[in-house]
């Protein structure tokens, strides 16, 4: 049976103007990614492998060219439909953890699902279940700065994935971790591929980790890399 | 907006002010000083113009008086008109009196002084000398060749630096009085008056009875004091005593303040500038430090975005984390000045004028709280709302 393409992308130029002078981060990007796929997007550094993150997972307009999400053009969203999208079918893991300071663990993975108009019995239970799932059942009530940055990467995964979303996107997820943290890190995210069919964007410079996703997008100079396999 | 939005901005409100305790509570106690360095001078101010008029009322006026017509010098029948107007409903006291000045003479000193002949009884209901005796005793309606005499005359409670002449007396000492018509008379100093209101103690008072004994005539008077149950009745009691028959002049206190009037109203243009310059200040010290606090919230603001949470959330969020500042430093900046006017009313401030107590009046009080709460509300929405109309990257990335 063949895949669903749920990422489709064409064409795709993201061009920031200072003045006179335009930088191109993006040229001509076209890459389709199939549901449940885990795919590694790679490159060196300033080739535009986190602002293609940025474009797919909707946090950035491009300048030009299409993006489809589950057969939706998200291009041409309002702001507040960007934001409704977001919520209801994205999932985000930061490089820097981004938690919410004021919230503890579990408010930080249940402030989406809250959002979302689930009651407090559901959204409760669903967050210190996936919290459980991450390893991080008996640290539900602990605030970010009680935690360490392996435990917050947790949570933030938690976070990302508590509404059950059609693609979580990460954004060098491991570059703030230890090796541990990070091959823990990565290696739920395979698990996660695997068991749940989740679709996986990970944005890496480590090789290794990359070898551990389905397939790796190189990119250099905001193009696509085609040299590379 | 839903109640599950409503639900979720209640909920990142309470715990951002809950998880900041420090920035809470330094944010209410600017609201809160605010709140007293604009309501406790402009009560002072208040009181002290009070004070000055409830001086002349007590000492001069009364709420209403009764006055000769243009073509009299004098009020005739007035023991009748007295017992008329005391017996309409709520007057609290009617005082006839009789103004006249005498040359008085101690030792070498020798000074024309205005003196006012009272009914002491009646006096009693109507004014406050006899709360204000500092040496000696109040009059009796029965003492003759006995007067009370103002502290501003007497020469031992004069400033050091004030050269006007006064006179060298004190309780027990004997005046000598010469009277418009050439009448001489001793008279003993029975007690010594300070009300505190100039307008009161530069004169001499003695009792009624006396004035029939010097100038041979009884049953007028120059002025007939009424003392309402409180200020603003003064209309409804002038009618009442029109309805009496009454053809002299009635005149509320106000129409009798003259140089008082004027000395209250630039304190209550001074206190109005002053007011609004609290205001104006108190209003940027709030917008600037809530300003610096969402602004330093603004990586969060974006990774709510970024997660999903919607613009209107995050902005109602912040701006009820606003209003709980304004109304709670509000709230606390009320309990104080509560506290502070209690204190100040069981031991007023003592000021050359008398004892003035400060008055919180319901319009400021309404106003300064609305201000204030309003500039919290304000200096919370625009910096947030500039955070959540920014570029999600840029909110948490920087830039």
């Amino acid at each position: 049976m063949a895949k669903k393409i749920i990422i489709n992308t064409r064409n795709i130029e993201r061009v920031y103007t200072n003045g006179m002078i335009k930088t191109y981060a993006l040229k001509d990007i076209s890459v389709q990614i199939n549901e449940g796929e885990f795919v590694a997007i790679m490159g060196p550094s300033g080739s535009g492998k986190s602002t293609l993150l940025h474009q797919l997972g909707l946090l950035d307009i491009p300048t030009k060219g299409e993006i489809t999400i589950d057969g939706e053009d998200v291009v041409h969203l309002s702001d507040s439909e960007r934001t409704r999208f977001r919520l209801e079918k994205l999932g985000y893991v930061f490089q820097s953890y981004n938690l919410i300071p004021e919230l503890t663990a579990l408010e930080n993975v249940y402030i989406t699902p809250m959002a979302r108009g689930q009651n407090s019995e559901e959204y409760k239970k669903n967050a210190t279940d996936i919290l459980d799932k991450v390893g991080l059942g008996d640290r539900i009530h602990h605030y970010p700065s009680e935690l360490s940055g392996g435990q917050q990467q947790r949570v933030s995964i938690a976070r990302a994935l508590v509404n059950k979303p059609k693609i979580l996107f990460a954004d060098e997820p491991t570059a703030n971790l230890d090796s541990d943290s990070s091959e823990d890190t990565v290696r739920l995210f395979r698990q996660l591929n695997k068991e749940i069919g989740q679709t996986i964007v990970m944005v890496t410079h480590e090789l290794e980790e990359g070898k551990k996703a389905d397939r790796i997008i190189w990119v250099k100079d905001g193009l696509l890399d085609k040299n590379k396999k | 907006m839903n109640k599950q939005d409503l639900k979720v901005i209640s909920f990142l409100a309470y715990k951002n002010i809950a998880k900041s305790k420090s920035t809470f509570i330094v944010i209410i106690a600017v609201m809160a000083m605010s709140f007293l360095s604009i309501t406790f001078f402009a009560a002072i101010i208040d009181g002290l113009g009070y004070e000055f008029e409830e001086g002349m009322i007590e000492g001069l006026t009364g709420h209403l008086m009764i006055e000769p017509t243009k073509d009299d010098l004098y009020i005739t029948n007035s023991d009748t008109l007295v017992k008329n107007i005391k017996r309409i409903p709520g007057v609290v006291g009617v005082a006839p009196r009789l103004e006249s000045s005498v040359i008085a003479t101690y030792k070498n000193t020798e000074m024309g002084i205005p003196v006012f002949f009272i009914d002491a009884d009646e006096e009693l209901k109507v004014s406050n000398f006899h709360e204000n005796i500092l040496l000696g005793e109040y009059l009796s309606s029965k003492d003759t060749n006995e007067l009370l005499i103002g502290a501003d005359l007497i020469e031992s409670y004069a400033k050091e630096d004030d050269t006007q002449k006064r006179l060298d007396v004190n309780v027990g000492d004997t005046l000598l009085l010469s009277f418009s018509n050439g009448e001489v008379r001793d008279y003993k100093v029975k007690g010594i008056f300070k009300t505190g209101s100039k307008f009161s103690d530069d004169k001499i008072l003695i009792n009624t009875n006396e004035y029939s004994k010097i100038f041979g005539k009884d049953d007028i008077a120059s002025k007939i004091l009424i003392r309402l149950p409180d200020r603003g009745s003064e209309g409804y009691y002038t009618q009442k005593i029109i309805d009496l028959g009454v053809s002299e002049q009635i005149n509320p206190w106000q129409t009798k303040m003259g140089a008082v009037k004027q000395f209250v109203g630039s304190l209550q243009i001074t206190n109005k500038i002053t007011g609004f310059i609290g205001l104006l200040t108190a209003f940027a010290t709030i917008y600037i430090i809530i300003f610096i606090n969402v602004t330093n919230k603004r990586k969060q603001i974006g990774i709510l975005k970024a997660v999903g949470i919607k613009k209107e959330i995050i902005l109602g969020s912040y701006v009820l984390q606003s209003l709980i500042y304004g109304v709670v430093g509000v709230v606390l900046g009320n309990i104080v000045m509560q506290g502070l006017l209690a204190l100040l009313t069981m031991h007023p401030l003592s000021m050359p004028i008398g004892d003035v107590v400060p008055i919180l009046t319901f319009d400021r009080l309404i106003t300064t709280s609305a201000t204030l709460i309003f500039a919290s509300i304000i200096a919370g929405f625009f910096p947030s709302k500039k955070a959540a109309d920014d570029n999600i990257l840029e909110a948490i990335f920087g830039g």
